[in-house]
């Protein structure tokens, strides 16, 4: 019987001929279309120049990201050989994005956007940033306002876009509803405790926040925490573990968290708070659902279209602490715009960046999104709405410090994040919050011994 | 017959042989130039990412500004709470291993017959397991958050006792996680083993329903055990999922959070290597990650092979 291996069609030597063949073939092709298709990408990629830009605002600034993307049709048809694409980040993404990017330093952003203070100085000091006032003239940046919040020894590493406060608001009429005095917002922390009783009394949430993401318990370290200071130094020095700095700053810690701590237990915040993030917690408020909110100044605004502007009511944060910090209020750029130092689109990218800042674009952004633009150049007669004045009033009224801005990134998130988070679920204590605080700082101490060389080397000026 | 010519007899093979010339088959290297392409993405994408990952976590900071500092990062990690939590809350998670395994195999077992819209009731409980992981995770994190859908809904029902902060209290966000792990693995369970009960000879069945078996008792002492091979490859596939792909869960729904409380290894590794740029601990944390699970993993392959084995 003829065995069925030799029958089989690819022993015979035509039809492995033809196989090897095809296959071939097929290789080729591929490495064809391998060769080519990159440099065809290539020769319609270099007919333009492409600015990447990961942008980040909507948090902070409703309707921000539509008149970003105005601003960018605008320059595109007044420029026609720049395609700037948009890429937008999320809370969480913001830093972790930017510092995947920064260690292969390819691909990425050419403009990235991160919020201000430590999270851009600290890539700047470390390689990653390149000062934008090595592109744009001192004629240009002199008009921008909180640059010494991004300024290393003369050098302005970002550009601020707006500036922000952080208010207390107040539901008017659910103040009245409480029997409160709904046009008198607290002004001290007595004040604040007790509206916040009469205001559970009568079966009202005093205050509506979220912190399933940690960002309650960082803006009350920010506005909080501060309150006890006599000056930022404290706190840099702390982190940098100067001298008796640290055992200081985590006693203060513990002071705040007790303050916070009695919050919580009190009912004076939203049961839910550990369950919603801060933009679900932050929904309270317009759903009338919560009678008073530490917000943003867009936010606020924005409020005011759902509540009704006659409703809310704007304050500085209740004065808690003793510190000289204390009287400072809370408002800063926030967010910045910078350079990515291994992008081969610097200069274009800043060109773009200081079109931004162009007295039209600055009128446009308060007009569309009612934020104030960081720029001198813009004139304060054209806030006209009652509220947007004085959201205005606080944030020039004096100086402004806002805290988490003093803090590395990864201090913030593993340190300041979580420790808010034993607080507002109940599942640990302010010593243990301490305890986490003093653990993080050990733990960045070794595991990134060069930041943190260069993080001492800022703090200790 | 006589001894010689048996003698004769048994050596004509040998004859045979000795007179037949040896055919060489010749080597076939062309099987190998087709594969050559796939083992070299396979060794630069597992085998050069493995090398890397155990070469980084040796060195402490970021990449461009690594310091050497030898297992400093292995010693972290047994003294991290955070990261010795993480590996308990997998631990933990491995208990919806049996939970998915008794409920996808109970249900398998209830639809193993033919009856009017089985087929779309395989489909429904698919479902899940087809469903974004993402889109998922936002769902039930608006339907477990406190004061959420499932809270209302308990309150409708008069049942306010039962009522938790599900994804915010550090005593009930892991029993959460695991409920929706449960909830979307559950589909997969049932097509393994639906498909597994299908193969069973219909005679079998047929052989003990005539000799008066009830039906627990077939269920118990037919189909079960002759599906025992797929049930055990279930689990431990089960338990490699529940160590080292639960990530977007725990990512969507809770963000590692309270304070850690629901954070898993994966977490861990992502938060310290993506968020912090801390690569090198995150390095050491992918090699405890990856040394647990070789436990599981080689479990996995000593029934596979017990079973080929018993199959011959």
């Amino acid at each position: 019987m003829k065995s069925t291996y030799s029958s089989t069609r690819l022993s015979r030597p035509r039809s492995r001929f033809a196989m090897k063949a095809i296959s071939g073939l097929c290789v080729g092709a591929m490495g064809l279309a391998l060769a080519v298709v990159p440099a065809a990408t290539q020769a319609s990629a270099s007919s333009k120049t492409n600015i990447n830009f990961w942008f980040w605002g909507e948090s902070d600034i409703p309707g921000i990201t539509k008149w970003m993307t105005q601003r960018i049709a605008l320059y595109e048809k007044a420029n026609p050989g720049v395609a700037i694409t948009v890429v937008p980040q999320s809370n969480t993404t913001i830093i972790s994005s930017f510092t995947l990017a920064s260690q292969s330093k390819s691909g990425g952003p050419d403009i990235d956007t991160q919020w201000a203070t430590l999270p851009t100085l600290l890539p700047a000091l470390q390689g990653d940033v390149t000062p934008i006032s090595n592109y744009v003239p001192s004629s240009e940046t002199k008009h921008w306002l909180n640059t010494n919040e991004n300024t290393i020894a003369g050098k302005i590493y970002a550009m601020p876009l707006y500036l922000i406060g952080v208010p207390l608001v107040w539901n008017k009429k659910l103040f009245a509803k409480a029997g409160l005095n709904p046009n008198v917002g607290p002004k001290t922390w007595t004040q604040f405790l007790a509206d916040c009783a009469a205001l559970k009394k009568h079966g009202i949430t005093p205050l509506g926040m979220g912190n399933q993401d940690g960002y309650f318990g960082a803006w009350m370290f920010a506005i909080y925490e501060k309150q006890l200071l006599n000056s930022v130094a404290q706190l840099t020095q702390g982190v940098a573990n100067v001298g008796s700095s640290q055992a200081k700053l985590l006693s203060s810690l513990k002071t705040m968290y007790t303050m916070l701590s009695g919050l919580i237990k009190s009912g004076y915040v939203n049961s839910n708070v550990e369950s919603l993030s801060l933009n679900q917690g932050w929904q309270l408020f317009p759903q009338s659902k919560a009678a008073m909110s530490f917000t943003t100044d867009g936010n606020a605004l924005s409020w005011a279209k759902t509540v009704g502007e006659k409703n809310v009511g704007v304050t500085a944060p209740p004065v808690w602490g003793s510190g000289k910090l204390a009287a400072t209020y809370d408002t800063t750029q926030s967010s910045d715009e910078f350079l990515a130092s291994w992008s081969s689109n610097k200069a274009a990218a800043a060109k773009f960046l200081a079109f931004l800042h162009t007295p039209a674009n600055m009128v446009a952004l308060n007009k569309e999104t009612g934020a104030f633009p960081a720029d001198n150049r813009f004139p304060s007669s054209n806030i006209t709405d009652p509220l947007a004045k004085a959201l205005d009033k606080l944030d020039t009224a004096g100086t402004s410090v806002w805290l988490e801005n003093d803090i590395p990134p990864q201090i913030d998130s593993n340190a300041d994040l979580p420790a808010g988070q034993l607080i507002t679920s109940g599942s640990g204590t302010p010593a243990a919050a301490v305890a986490l605080w003093k653990q993080q700082l050990q733990k960045w101490q070794l595991e990134q011994p060069t930041q943190f060389q260069l993080f001492k080397k800022w703090a200790t000026g | 017959m006589s001894s010689a010519s048996a003698a004769l007899d048994s050596d004509r093979p040998l004859a045979a042989a000795a007179q037949t010339p040896r055919v060489r088959r010749r080597r076939q290297w062309w099987p190998y130039g087709y594969m050559a392409p796939v083992l070299v993405v396979l060794g630069v994408v597992f085998g050069y990412s493995f090398v890397e990952v155990v070469h980084y976590s040796f060195y402490a900071g970021s990449i461009g500004s690594l310091v050497w500092v030898g297992t400093a990062n292995y010693r972290e990690l047994a003294s991290d709470p955070q990261f010795i939590h993480s590996m308990f809350n997998n631990f933990k998670l491995l208990l919806t291993v049996p939970i998915v395994t008794v409920l996808a195999l109970a249900i398998a077992l209830m639809i193993n017959t033919t009856f009017r819209g089985v087929r779309q009731y395989r489909a429904i409980l698919f479902l899940p397991y087809i469903l974004p992981a993402t889109a998922m995770g936002l769902s039930f994190s608006y339907l477990l958050q406190g004061n959420g859908v499932l809270d209302n809904l308990l309150t409708t029902m008069h049942l306010r006792f039962l009522i938790h902060d599900w994804l915010g209290s550090p005593s009930w966000v892991m029993f959460s996680i695991g409920g929706v792990i449960v909830w979307q693995q559950l589909g997969f369970g049932v097509v393994v083993f639906s498909a597994a009960l299908l193969a069973v000879p219909g005679e079998t069945v047929e052989a003990a329903r005539i000799d008066g078996a009830s039906w627990w008792v077939v269920q118990r002492r037919i189909l079960i055990p002759q599906i025992r091979r797929i049930i055990e490859f279930f689990v431990i596939l089960q338990a490699i999922i529940v160590l080292s792909s639960v990530f977007t869960y725990v990512y969507v729904l809770t963000g590692g959070g309270p304070a850690y409380s629901s954070s898993v290894m994966e977490f861990y590794i992502y938060q310290n290597g993506f968020s912090n740029g801390s690569i090198g601990i995150a390095s050491a944390g992918a090699v405890v990650l990856l040394a647990v699970s070789s436990v599981f993993i080689a479990l996995y392959l000593w029934v596979r092979i017990r079973a080929a084995k018993e199959g011959r």
